[in-house]
């Protein structure tokens, strides 16, 4: 009964660990800087997770359980070449979007800011005319 | 014999998750994409397919481990070929590599 | 390839005559099919078939060696304190010319130590591969010129 004992700590063992290296795993998905990180660390919890398989099929004696592993290997094969595609075809980096935002945002801004000084200058120039509506027009399309 | 049997399944269980356990910590600690990416597919594979070959062991009956067999070759195949797609769309795309890298010879076929 | 059909065919035989299909008669009939072949190899021509398949086994160990080694690698380089590492991109010169080949080698690449295919060149010549210790590049491509990519054209050629 030694040798049943040993195996049945050693699938408790197993169980611990494959746990700790699934949270490393998602620590590093959530933190990760980049989108290609985190698919690799989705592909390492697919891996992970056939793990968790073989292991609760030894502890629960149901080799059926297998058949979950291979499909789970084929959907994951699946996903990240699918991910891959999707990293491929979006053409840009974190980085690349970053620098556009920050430029888009600029220029917004300079557009913004040149528009209120026309609106401005027209402002002055319709105000004596016009009187308060023209200010008020100014001042409502302003952003 | 049966005894052995149990025992060498329980050693396989253990250093497969030990070596899960490593790939994760080399996702965790490397600097960047690429090597990490050498940790997840050789680390991790190793891992898993020790895994299912313990559930081989452990259950001896015939279509338990064929089945197990296939699962470990179809692994085989497909870790290296979708960490390869991941790594050239990462690379035509323009993640480059950490700065400590010490040579990059397939930056001028980008630039072309 | 026919020769194994008949190997197979051979096997499938002797499971019928002795009327037992478990797994491992069925595997002591291919052995002796085997025996059987080989008895005749000069007659068949089969003498190629044995050599090849002593080939193809011989590079299947190898790449189980390697794999083992390089996940041992990754392991002692994952755990060690400071991490001193030199990786970069590699330029391999092709000899393989078939996708087949160019296929296998550059998954092997992948799962031996510090290696990992990046990208084939458009015209084939050239394999990138990402090393994770680049300052001997020689050396690398000595490695893999030497062992697998000599193995491949040994087993397939």
């Amino acid at each position: 009964m030694g040798v049943q004992a040993i195996f049945d700590h050693a699938v408790t063992l197993t169980l611990a660990i494959l746990c700790l290296s699934f949270l490393v795993t998602v620590y590093r998905i959530i933190k990760g800087p980049t989108l290609p990180d985190r698919i690799l660390g989705l592909d390492m919890l697919v891996a992970i997770a056939i793990g968790f398989i073989a292991v609760i099929g030894i502890k629960t004696g149901y080799t059926l359980y297998i058949d979950v592993a291979i499909a789970l290997g084929l959907v994951g094969f699946l996903a990240t070449v699918a991910f891959a595609r999707f990293v491929l075809s979006r053409g840009k980096t974190e980085d690349d979007i970053l620098t556009e935002v920050r430029q888009a945002a600029t220029d917004a801004r300079k557009a913004a800011k040149a528009k209120a000084k026309a609106d401005a200058r027209a402002a002055t120039k319709t105000r004596p005319a016009s009187g308060k509506t023209g200010a008020a027009t100014g001042k409502g399309s302003q952003p | 014999m049966n005894e052995i049997v149990t025992l060498v399944s329980a050693a396989f269980l253990l250093i497969g998750s030990l070596f899960a356990l490593v790939a994760s910590v080399g996702l965790l600690r490397l600097p960047d994409l690429y090597t990490r990416m050498h940790a997840a597919s050789k680390a991790g594979t190793m891992g898993a397919c020790l895994m299912l070959i313990a559930l081989a062991v452990h259950s001896g009956d015939v279509g338990t481990v064929s089945r197990a067999l296939a699962g470990v070759v179809f692994f085989l195949l497909t870790a290296p070929v979708s960490s390869h797609l991941l790594a050239k769309a990462a690379y035509s795309v323009g993640y480059r590599l950490h700065k400590s890298s010490v040579r990059d010879e397939m930056a001028p076929e980008v630039e072309k | 390839m026919s020769l194994f059909l008949v190997n197979v065919l051979l096997a499938l035989a002797w499971s019928a005559v002795t009327g037992s299909f478990t797994f491992l008669n069925f595997a002591f009939g291919f052995v002796l099919a085997i025996f059987a072949l080989s008895l005749i190899r000069e007659q068949v021509g089969s003498v190629g078939y044995f050599s090849r398949a002593w080939r193809v086994i011989s590079l299947f160990l190898l790449f189980v060696y390697e794999l083992v080694l390089s996940a041992w690698r990754v392991a002692v380089l994952v755990l060690s304190p400071r991490m001193e590492i030199k990786p970069g991109i590699i330029a391999y010169p092709l000899k393989v010319d078939r996708d087949f080949e160019i296929t296998i080698l550059a998954n092997l690449i992948t799962l031996t130590p510090g290696t990992l295919s990046v990208d084939v060149s458009d015209d084939r010549r050239i394999l990138y591969v990402h090393a994770i210790d680049a300052s001997d590049p020689d050396a690398t491509r000595r490695d893999i010129a030497d062992g697998f990519e000599r193995k491949i054209m040994e087993a397939f050629r």
